[in-house]
């Protein structure tokens, strides 16, 4: 039996010149056996690691997008300082808030969402509601309170009677202008569509700008809530919570497409822009050689930068609308949520409390140019000082703000537009067609066919 | 990423055939163009991992920088936890090459010598089913994990990746084991061994080629696989390589990093291609071990 | 006389060797498929508050008027069919070329594997930087040898989004479709060439002849997995392009995955699910019947 074996194994491993061949197969498996000990020990160690003690400070964690993740530090850090025994471990996530989303719903749908608190986008509330995964807040804010936050953005945490967000900041739409370039060709700063399509084409052609209005033109959710302004201009609605109807296929729905349509056909804007996001068109702004740009108030701090060559060039105005009819500024906005399966209830709430301080408040809005969900922040003197067109924002969301549906199947609502609104602008449906098909979709998810 | 049924017996190359008349220069024009068409979005990327942010966004491209910095790479490793992202990457793909060592090579061995009702069944539905795109196993694999609660745990990967992996194990060590004489195992009866003992002593040593080769396809897979990582490692410090990368995001509101970017697909792709480049020839045996007639 | 080796192979070697693989073999592999098929009966989304409610076909109903479902099935055709032919031909053309013997071929080899090895998610993050409209190596390239005037966008126009898909995959999975062909290269013998060589032939003609029939059953293998493997592709769409812009690049894939994992419509998503899964059996079943069974046994 044994010289058998033998001889098999001299045939296999000493076949002429490959004789060296076994050497690296020992080496391999040696390697392997070193390698799956040193990964067994440090699994080992890994595991018993994240065993918390039970005196040890209570962790929070929370996901928040990149650039945001970065301006909550201090006031991140300030919350441990006057909570010994807490702490809040913030996870840098995508920029996109679409990913965001997907990270969310990914690790909720897994039944381990290891988020305590949830940053929520007001968009996401019916949906995450909806399937259960955040705290109802409802008992834990007396009316009284509730009044100090602007009256949308508690409307924007509500999905049928339960309250899931007590808002933190609030976000809207607008346009930004370049004052010095308006007033060098001795122009006004645009109220109508009309209005914006001259200036830009005027200010192409007289004074070399290279750009004239630049705008979110990439499928994502920032060319909903973009498009949800352009639509509220021209005096049209998307989808009316009330009665489910959809207006996406209405003329006035149509002439907002031929709009944006029309901004890139005649070269007032990039033929890139259907691929920019925020980013891209405010690197584009900053860069000196553009008019006109639709964005959010995180852009004033940005573009005031000592660095920037805009620096102090830069003016604010509602967004342009149709004769007639009204600005639309998307109401964004940002606010807390707490995880219902989180381990630690009252600690999140304790943290939600603190972010929804004033004065916690007030150092966030200073140190970033966001506007704060509470109202008796826009009388604050240093605000007015460091801010002067904080009063503005205000009233821009008071009197414009448009509110994207607030259903649950918002996230596929939303996405139909999306699609339809970018084959309409690469041209490969005509803005009726798209928003035919649109508005028929639309009517069928929400069972309203 | 899985490969072709083997045939029953593998057989040495032929020699080539005799050279052909066409000229010289369009030959090495054309291997010349092949390597290139191969190296260059891989060496694309490592010349913008090196590259300087300014130098990145320049246009035109800059294809031999003159400033380098390893500052993309440092920033992986501190401002991600990219280490973590190397061990999980491994751990899953070592975890499940083993198992599915483990548990392949004795079902090959049933299949080769045992004499099984319906063992061409079996083998004909271990064939369609290599042919299953991942998204077909997807929603059913979800509720498994979320019923198992592995949820961001370990096994919600190993187990998949080793199932996947498995009809390719077994197909290549079956045809391998058919392809050993049968007085080998007769002596072992006749000297009283039983049918385990047989295959771990005596015949699992001669069978070491075919072992690494499954073994490096299996862990090439399992640190490539994107589906089931994306969807069941959410966790930061779980999440494995390609993931990781795909969602690398940014520092600032400006940019998407793209030097880091190009730094993550370097290291990512690391060990892939020392892997590569050591085991070449068996990676092309375990991928041609079907297409070779018998 | 040696004792048969059947005799001593007793039911309990067989079930342990064989039982763990077949058991996990049918809960990853059955129990899915099994678990969509029943699903798929039933309606359970964000509507229903997350709770199942049989509704039949319903399910199946709502596909056929929808819309999104057809244009991602002929998304994934367009793909598959342009990949797995472009895969095909271009790899039996490096197979040939790799047949012959010439200096560094062992590193000719490696680096032609090379593609194949690496994770498609990362190169695809790769790609996505190599078609950038500003900053991408091929519009820089195109530019330089004053083919285009402007930069392209390549990922934000639908139909050359597809082509940047199409090239990525190209690239992975070529070498893939070579190393099977020139396996089978290498089992043609010579004395078929010499012999028609003798008769007058050209090596051209000799292709025809010989080598294209001859491989035929690799090259049957070839396209069986290439074609199931570009119509499940996952992983290079959603890093790449996300399916966009419009929904161009949009594979079946991709809309099961925002289906159940952004839209929540799990009844949906399984319907889905199991459509996918039929198309794949048909057309699978249709190539063997192709083949043959004389092709089958060659497998």
């Amino acid at each position: 039996m044994h010289d058998l074996i033998n001889r098999w194994i001299s045939r296999l491993f000493n076949r002429g010149p490959g004789r060296s061949r076994s050497r690296p197969l020992f080496a391999l498996a040696g390697a392997l056996v070193g390698m799956a000990a040193a990964i067994a020990v440090t699994g080992l160690w890994h595991l018993g690691a994240t065993a918390q003690p039970s005196d040890a400070p209570v962790e929070l964690t929370m996901l928040l997008h990149v650039p945001e993740a970065q301006q909550w530090r201090t006031i991140a850090d300030r919350f441990e300082a006057e909570n010994p025994d807490l702490r809040l471990k913030i996870i840098e996530g995508p920029s996109a808030t679409n990913a965001i989303e997907d990270l969310h719903t990914a690790a909720f749908i897994l039944g381990d969402s290891p988020y305590d608190l949830i940053y929520l986008d007001v968009a996401w509330v019916p949906k995450f509601a909806a399937a259960g995964w955040l705290m109802d807040l409802r008992d834990r804010l007396t009316p009284a309170q509730l009044a100090e936050y602007l009256p949308g953005d508690v409307a924007g945490g509500r999905y049928r009677d339960g309250l899931y967000r007590l808002p933190f900041r609030t976000d809207m739409g607008m346009l930004y202008y370049r004052k010095d370039l308006l007033a060098a060709a001795g122009l006004e700063p645009p109220e109508t569509f009309m209005e914006l399509i001259a200036a830009s084409e005027q200010l192409q052609r007289s004074q070399g700008v290279d750009w004239g209005y630049l705008w979110q033109g990439k499928q994502y959710e920032g060319l909903s809530a973009m498009f949800a302004e352009v639509l509220a201009g021209f005096g049209g609605f998307w989808v009316d919570p009330e009665t489910q109807a959809v207006g996406l296929d209405e003329p006035a729905a149509i002439a907002a497409v031929e709009f944006l349509q029309r901004t890139i056909a005649s070269g007032i804007s990039p033929p890139g822009t259907t691929t920019y996001t925020e980013p891209e068109t405010l690197r584009l702004f900053r860069t000196g050689n553009s008019v006109f740009l639709r964005n959010w108030p995180y852009v004033w701090n940005e573009v005031n930068r000592p660095d920037s060559p805009i620096r102090g060039q830069v003016a604010i105005a509602p967004m342009v609308h149709a004769p007639g009819e009204r600005s639309g500024a998307c109401q964004g906005g940002w606010g807390l949520g707490i995880n219902r399966a989180t381990r630690h209830p009252e600690a999140a709430w304790r943290a939600l409390e603190f972010f929804g301080r004033a004065d916690v408040q007030k150092q966030f809005v200073l140190e970033n140019s966001y506007v704060s969900s509470l109202r008796s922040l826009a009388d604050d003197p240093d605000i007015q000082a460091a801010y002067p067109q904080y009063r503005t924002w205000v009233e821009i969301l008071d009197n414009y703000a448009v509110l994207r549906p607030p259903v649950p199947q918002y996230a596929q609502a939303s996405d139909i537009l999306q699609r339809y609104l970018t084959a309409a602008f690469s041209g490969s449906m005509t803005p009726t067609d798209a928003m035919a098909a649109a508005a028929r979709e639309t009517r069928s998810l929400l069972g309203t066919a | 990423m899985t490969s072709p049924p083997p045939s029953p017996a593998l057989r040495s190359p032929l020699p080539s055939p005799p050279p052909r008349r066409s000229p010289a220069i369009a030959f090495t024009l054309a291997i010349a163009l092949l390597v290139i068409f191969c190296l260059a979005p891989v060496l694309w990327q490592l010349i913008t991992s090196i590259k300087v942010n300014a130098d990145i966004e320049t246009i035109p491209n800059i294809y031999w920088p003159s400033r380098q910095t390893l500052s993309h790479y440092a920033e992986l490793f501190v401002r991600r936890p990219f280490f973590n992202y190397l061990f999980n990457s491994g751990f899953v793909a070592i975890a499940s090459t083993a198992l599915c060592l483990a548990i392949g090579t004795p079902a090959a061995y049933s299949l080769a010598r045992q004499p099984i009702p319906g063992r061409s069944l079996i083998l004909g539905l271990i064939l369609i089913v290599t042919l299953f795109p991942y998204i077909l196993l997807f929603l059913g694999l979800l509720e498994l994990a979320r019923a198992f609660g592995l949820g961001n745990n370990y096994l919600a990967l190993i187990v998949p990746y080793t199932a996947i992996n498995l009809p390719l194990t077994i197909l290549v060590m079956r045809s391998f084991f058919q392809q050993l004489p049968r007085d080998l195992e007769d002596a072992a009866q006749m000297d009283g061994y039983s049918t385990g003992q047989m295959l771990l002593n005596i015949l699992l040593p001669l069978t070491l080629p075919a072992l690494v080769t499954t073994g490096i396809l299996t862990f090439i897979f399992s640190w490539n696989e994107f589906l089931f990582a994306l969807t069941f490692m959410t966790e930061e410090s779980l999440k494995t390589i390609p993931v990781a990368t795909a969602q690398l995001s940014g520092a600032s509101q400006f940019e998407t990093p793209y030097g880091p970017l190009a730094a993550a697909t370097v290291v990512g792709t690391i060990p892939l291609v020392m892997l590569v480049l050591f085991f070449q020839r068996k990676i092309v045996q375990g991928l041609t071990a079907g297409a070779v007639k018998g | 006389m040696p004792p048969s080796p059947s005799r001593s192979r007793t039911w309990p070697t067989v079930f342990l060797f064989l039982a763990p693989a077949i058991a996990l073999l049918l809960l990853i592999y059955g129990y899915p498929i099994a678990r969509s098929l029943g699903l798929s009966l039933m309606t359970q989304n964000l509507g229903t508050q997350l709770e199942p409610q049989f509704s039949g076909l319903g399910n199946y109903g709502r596909m056929v008027g929808d819309g999104r479902f057809w244009h991602t099935l002929g998304n994934t055709a367009v793909f598959t069919i342009a990949a797995v032919t472009i895969e095909l031909v271009l790899g039996l053309a490096i197979a040939l070329l790799l047949h012959r013997k010439f200096w560094g071929r062992g590193l000719v080899r490696t680096i032609a594997i090379l593609p194949w090895a690496l994770p498609t998610a990362v190169m695809a993050v790769g790609w996505a930087w190599i078609f950038n409209d500003q900053y991408g190596v091929v519009n820089d390239l195109l530019q330089r040898l004053h083919l285009i005037s402007g930069p392209i966008n390549w990922l934000g126009d639908p139909a050359l989004a597809m082509v940047s898909l199409i090239v990525a995959d190209v690239w992975k999975t070529t070498p893939f479709v070579s190393v099977l062909l020139l396996a089978g290269l290498q089992s043609i013998p010579d004395d078929l060439y010499e012999a028609h060589a003798i008769d007058g032939a050209t090596p051209w003609q000799s292709f025809w002849a010989i080598t294209l029939p001859l491989l035929m059953p690799q090259l049957a293998i070839a396209v069986l997995f290439r074609f199931a493997q570009s119509f499940g592709v996952f992983d290079l769409v959603q890093v790449m392009t996300g399916g966009g812009p419009a929904g161009s690049t949009e594979t079946v894939s991709l809309y099961i995955y925002a289906t159940v994992m952004r839209y929540l419509d799990f009844g949906y998503g399984a319907a889905l699910t199991v459509v996918t899964f039929l198309l794949l059996v048909a057309t699978v079943a249709i190539a063997i019947a192709l083949l043959g069974r004389r092709g089958l046994r060659q497998l």
